[in-house]
């Protein structure tokens, strides 16, 4: 049984383990901020972002946000009006978007994202598309196109609290997953075979969950009810590379139906010229999930040809529906050694409120079974959330880091690729599109030797030189770590005590704790702004970084 | 070592007619020179063919109802029979499929067809869930896994089996044992830096911090609710920590350049259709695991992978590119050992390769791809394997809904490993697959 009703009380720890779950974790001072509050409308004002100042963060990320100078692109040879693009001093914005797509680089596009990750003063809508993303898996590998990856992320960012049904529609009419499962190629006209790839994930992978209430049949007419799934490219949306101006890249693109209509935007998806959309959409009757629905009828306004069909997962199979979406939330947020019984209740709740996640998102955050003691540190974190969460506990605050000469952002560009991958998470390139296995599948020992060496970055200053600039991976302060308005460590264990409440690792034990200090203060303590104590810290947190118990969340 | 000319000849359209005038007549075992005996220390590289290889375009029919059939569904992506190499018993071989061809014909190579299981799920997900755990009853651990449970020494061995891939497939998962994952030739080390290999220095005491990792992971975790994931984290890092120094001074291997080239490498004579390099995802994996058998890591097995089969679209071109690489990078892992001498001997007399897939692909083609299907191809690549057809052709007139039956257990192919490769008593492999399956005669009783 999960007990979902709502607390009326909460703890400090009960406040931590919400930062660390719904967000990238809490200072703390903001968990005791938060804790003074009442958990309901903490948790309300959590979950919908409001009471937050994003004036700095907003300005930040539109003019400086990557420390990493971009090289000079020189000229390609041969191509006629190919110019040298001069480098890009930092800091300067991630250049992956808008009318810098034509760069297509998935690194600055991940550390884009993962700079938001850190900084975003709603935390809690990057943690919400770093769990769609996760669900509805889709890969630059096979999209090629950054903007469009940043795209999806940002549909994930604003519509990830939709009712589920509106945000399966919304993400199947993306064009980043348009393009990873072959929708876009999916041609059921006339005699046409259509092609299966999406409807298939849209079932087994984005809905319902493997052999939960389809067949073969049902995946054969959603793949003929989404035909012609698309998009178009508008002449703004149409970037050139500037030193090779044949080479043409989407910024983003318009959903549309390839149905023989007159194209309203200058390019296909695929950027040719055409005035005429291609004729790909199915016709006849389609029977689905035991419903029958006319392909060639004027769809319900406000829809595409083809989106009742889609729709109807969530009316037509909403136990199973509800079930699929609870075990993921379950695995995600609460714990992954649900029982049948939890799972059925959490269903029970999302069928109660209508697949509305918004609502869904906020009863299980306020819930008994959520802030549970039993549940707390009961997951393995991803490796993704796992950094970005030490970096916001070790790092510098938004505004100090702004302030600071250098800046004090995070070097991300010289830190995801290929690190995150190694460690386990290639954000935004998963390998397919069921994504990636969460709690303990998480760890293994080539992931658990790539997170030691995040670690040694994370906390013991680790430099690399890019473009001439030698730049701090983690720009980091041990100082900051022990303000001066607090007490200064009389023993080694108060040094341990601190950094646990900044990296908050799961609960250690204590002969592991001792002969850690043991190791590092064999002799008497004294607590001092040298570089010898100074370093001491800094090895304290690494090895803090590195043990199974900061693995958990 | 095999021959640029001889290579050449083996992947061309040109000489593999030629290869098929030899070929012809039924070429169901022994083919060429007989296989070698099991050695003293044999060693099991897979190679997961992620995705779903369409296998009807590796390996089309060329005569009877079978090829009526195929040339009916496949009307845009069937291959003609002319211009596969024969095989004999009306199978022919694409010749993307390249060095292959030249393989079989020296009888080192064993093509299993049709295998798959009953009641076949078409999700690739839950299909490689199967092929992963292998047995009769699946309980989430995997064949290979088990097998770790049962042969591997419980507080050592820790290099015995291995992944180049970075994650942990449920195929290396057992109950109480798990397969180090190296992604990498150096830097095998802890503590290390994030941007570089080795050590790391002054002014960090890497023989404390070492000290302490040790401790950390040697522990448990003080409270219930973390325990499991602790333990989990423990047995990782334990895992890294005790391989590291299996892997040379400072965790980096000794430096080893292949004897052959490897498909992406310059002058490598196979390319993609359109000219650029093959891509050399596999290729590095196995020449990594030639790298850690040339230096003697006390291997047994090696997992590797390679993606991108799943061709609902642009099949025409993705497909032979794909099997390029593929064949290429089995044929040259195979050439480049033949060189390397092992404390047990001779390296290439020591392999056996295993190739499998989820599932082979629907027969009848959508618009410039395949969806997902049944029945799928594996194949065995060694000295000790007596190459030829093996499995029974499905009958492509008596489809189940569209797709092929099965005609070989998968799990069959594990018994035979187990039992004729690994060297697990007849017991031993059928606890471990939790049933008798049929052993099949590529490798030798």
């Amino acid at each position: 049984m999960a007990d979902l009703t709502p607390v009326a009380a909460w703890t400090e720890e009960d406040v931590r383990h919400l930062g660390r779950r719904a967000g990238f974790g809490l200072s703390p001072a903001e968990a005791a901020g938060l804790a003074t509050q009442p958990p309901a409308a903490a948790v309300d004002a959590w979950v919908d972002g409001t009471g937050i100042d994003r004036a700095l963060y907003d300005e930040v990320l539109a003019s400086r946000a990557d420390p990493v100078t971009e090289p000079q692109r020189n000229a390609a040879s041969g191509v006629a009006g190919a110019v040298t693009v001069p480098a890009v001093p930092g800091p300067h914005r991630y250049l992956v978007d808008g009318g810098e797509a034509w760069r297509n680089d998935l690194a600055r596009g991940q550390a884009s994202w993962a700079f938001r990750m850190q900084y975003s003063p709603h935390a809690f809508a990057e943690r919400m598309a770093l769990f769609w993303h996760n669900l509805f898996a889709t890969g630059h590998d096979k999209v090629n196109n950054v903007a469009l990856m940043l795209g999806q992320v940002e549909l994930l960012r604003l519509h990830g609290l939709d009712r589920f049904d509106d945000l399966h529609a919304a993400v199947s009419k993306d064009p980043a997953m348009c393009i990873w499962l072959d929708s876009v190629l999916n041609n059921a006209r006339g005699s046409s075979v259509p092609n299966e790839n999406y409807a298939r994930e849209a079932l087994e992978l984005y809905s319902l969950g493997a052999d939960n209430g389809y067949n073969q049949q049902d995946i054969t007419e959603l793949a003929r009810a989404l035909s012609g799934w698309s998009f178009t490219v508008s002449a703004a949306q149409l970037v050139s590379n500037p030193a090779n101006p044949p080479q043409k890249v989407a910024s983003g693109g318009n959903f549309r139906v390839y149905d023989g209509s007159t194209n309203p935007d200058v390019a296909t998806w695929n950027l040719q010229t055409r005035a005429t959309l291609p004729s790909m959409h199915g016709s006849g009757m389609a029977t689905f999930l035991g419903r029958t629905f006319d392909l060639e009828a004027a769809p319900p306004p406000g829809m595409a040809k083809g989106e009742d069909v889609l729709r109807s997962i969530a009316s037509s199979r909403a136990p199973q529906c509800a079930q699929f979406l609870a075990r993921r939330l379950a695995t995600h947020f609460v714990t992954a050694d649900f029982t049948a019984a939890d799972l059925a209740d959490l269903a029970s709740l999302v069928e109660a409120q209508s697949f509305d996640l918004r609502a869904v998102m906020k009863a299980l955050l306020k819930s008994r079974w959520f802030h549970d003691p039993a549940n707390r540190f009961a997951l393995a974190e991803g490796p993704v959330s796992w950094v970005v969460r030490a970096a916001r506990s070790l790092g510098m605050t938004l505004a100090q880091a702004d302030g600071a000469s250098p800046r004090g952002f995070p070097a991300w560009a010289l830190v995801v690729s290929p690190y995150l991958d190694l460690a386990g998470m290639k954000l935004l390139d998963p390998s397919g599109p069921n994504g990636w296995k969460e709690d303990r599948a998480w760890l293994n020992s080539n992931t658990m030797r790539y997170r030691t060496k995040l670690a040694a970055a994370l906390a013991l200053g680790e430099t690399a030189t890019s473009q001439g600039v030698t730049h701090v991976l983690f720009p980091t302060s041990v100082a900051d770590w022990f303000p001066a308005a607090s007490p200064a460590p009389a023993t080694p264990q108060d040094v341990f005590d601190r950094l646990a409440a900044l990296i908050q690792p799961a609960p250690i034990a204590a002969g592991v704790r001792d002969a850690w200090l043991a190791g590092l203060w064999p002799g008497a303590f004294a607590w001092d702004a040298s570089a010898a104590t100074q370093n001491k810290v800094r090895q304290l947190a690494y090895e803090m970084l590195c043990s199974p118990a900061a693995q958990l969340y | 070592m095999i021959t640029r000319r001889r290579f050449l000849q083996g992947a061309g359209a040109a000489g593999a007619a030629a290869l098929g005038a030899q070929a012809c007549g039924g070429m169901r075992g022994g083919l060429g020179a007989p296989p070698i005996a099991r050695p003293a220390a044999p060693i099991l590289v897979v190679v997961d063919v992620d995705g779903g290889n369409d296998w009807l375009n590796v390996l089309p029919p060329t005569s009877g109802p079978n090829r009526i059939a195929y040339d009916t569904l496949r009307p845009t992506l069937g291959l003609p029979a002319s211009g596969l190499a024969d095989l004999g018993s009306g199978v022919g071989m694409n010749p993307d499929f390249g060095a292959m061809v030249d393989l079989y014909t020296r009888g080192r190579l064993a093509l299993v067809t049709g295998v798959g299981m009953k009641s076949p799920n078409l999700s690739h997900f839950v299909s490689i869930d199967y092929w992963g755990q292998g047995a009769a009853s699946p309980d989430g651990t995997g064949w290979l896994g088990r097998l770790a449970d049962q042969a591997f020494s419980p507080t050592g061995d820790v290099l015995r089996g291995l992944t180049v891939t970075s994650d942990l497939p449920v195929m290396l998962r057992g109950s109480s044992r798990s397969f180090v994952s190296i992604t990498g030739a150096s830097g095998y080390v802890y503590p290390s830096p994030l941007r570089s290999s080795g050590r790391l220095g002054a002014p960090w005491d890497s023989t404390l911090l070492e000290t302490a990792f040790g401790v950390a992971v040697g522990s448990a975790a003080p409270d219930p609710a973390s325990a499991a994931g602790y333990a989990a984290g423990a047995l990782a890092g334990k895992m890294f920590l005790d391989a590291q120094n299996g892997f040379g001074v400072d965790g980096a291997l000794p430096a080893r350049t292949p004897s052959v080239l490897y498909p992406g490498d310059a002058g490598y004579p196979l390319t993609r259709l359109n000219g650029g390099a093959l891509s050399t995802g596999l290729a590095n994996q196995l020449k990594l695991v030639a790298r850690m058998i040339a230096a003697d890591i006390p291997a047994q097995i090696y997992f590797t992978r390679m993606g991108g089969f799943d061709t609902h679209a642009n099949q025409a071109v993705d497909h032979p590119n794909l099997l390029r690489a593929l064949g290429g990078a089995v044929n040259s892992f195979y050439d480049d050992l033949a060189g390397v001498s092992t404390s047990q001997g001779n390296a290439q007399d020591r392999v056996v390769v295993m190739a499998w897939s989820e599932f082979g692909r629907r027969v009848r083609e959508n618009n410039g791809g395949t969806d997902h299907g049944t029945a799928g191809l594996s194949f065995f690549v060694g000295r000790a394997v007596k190459g030829g057809l093996y499995g029974a052709y499905p009958d492509l007139t008596d489809l189940d809904n569209g797709n092929m039956r099965f005609t070989t257990d998968f799990r069959s192919l594990y018994a035979t490993v187990l039992e004729r490769w690994l060297g697990r008593t007849a017991a031993e492999t059928d606890a471990i697959l939790g049933a008798a399956y049929p052993r099949l005669d590529f490798l030798a009783a």
